[in-house]
């Protein structure tokens, strides 16, 4: 009977995790952080959805920037990547939305204020924000 | 419950929320930037249809704004409908900021989307 009892309580507790987990990949979690190097202060915003991925970077202002979406193209390995609202003329983290998406599979939506021609700063942003997004566990290291 | 989530030095001001509206969990995250609101609403787990609202520098006394869908639906008007509606509300409180508003929604119900604007204007902005 006790062995019984045991095995009941263990398959509750498993159902509770379970539950737990299910909630916790639901729940919307937002993440803030800022880099300062040189002269430059980067901004990063990452929201995660259960699907998805919001992600702003901004260069020194808390301005928005352009808007871009991209996202892994089944059944090949390409990636499909468009700008919503500015990124006409200047694609500065149109690139970023892009690789990101090549490397993680996530389905990305991005913000981006970095100006044009900045190709330094914009690896660097590319670079910490990947860190941080394998940091928060949001995506596993392609090897 | 609506919770404030940035750490005070952080430039970008957030809110987040999660409430029920018509049966349905919703969360709905504000951020402040310095020229654009962006509010997220999601059910469905993801952003959905994404919409840019503008008010437009104009002679007259009245604003006028300008609504477009930049991702998603586009036939939809009581999601536009919405986005009018939040962008009158941020004019009407003296910001000429933008909004950006992304609708990831189970229903596009009247119900639904008035619980929204309403969510949004009475608890976040």
């Amino acid at each position: 009977m006790n062995s019984n009892g045991g095995v009941e309580i263990a398959n509750q507790s498993m159902n509770e995790l379970s539950i737990k987990e299910q909630e916790s990949d639901e729940s919307v979690q937002v993440t803030c952080f800022s880099e300062f190097s040189d002269d430059v202060t980067l901004h990063f915003q990452i929201i995660r959805l259960h699907k998805q991925i919001y992600a702003w970077i901004g260069c020194n202002s808390a301005k928005f920037g352009h808007l871009y979406a991209a996202a892994p193209t089944r059944p090949s390995n390409n990636v499909s990547v468009t700008s919503l609202i500015g990124g006409d003329s200047d694609n500065t983290g149109l690139g970023i939305a892009r690789r990101l998406v090549l490397k993680t599979g996530l389905n990305i939506v991005l913000a981006c204020n970095i100006p044009k021609n900045s190709p330094m700063l914009e690896a660097k942003a590319e670079k910490k924000l990947m860190e941080k997004l394998i940091s928060l566990g949001y995506i596993m290291r392609k090897i | 419950m609506a919770m404030e989530t940035s750490d005070p030095l952080f430039p970008v001001r957030q809110t987040t929320l999660c409430l029920d509206i018509q049966g349905n969990k919703t969360d709905i995250i504000v951020s402040s930037y310095e020229d654009h609101f962006l509010v997220i609403v999601t059910q469905i787990g993801s952003m959905g249809t994404i919409l840019h609202a503008r008010k437009e520098e104009g002679v007259s006394i009245d604003p006028t704004f300008n609504v477009a869908v930049v991702f998603g639906k586009r036939d939809e008007p009581m999601l536009a409908a919405c986005a009018r509606k939040l962008i009158e509300h941020i004019s009407n409180s003296g910001s000429s900021k933008a909004l950006v508003l992304s609708l990831g929604l189970r229903d596009h119900s009247m119900g639904t989307l008035k619980g929204i604007v309403s969510a949004v204007i009475e608890k976040l902005f």
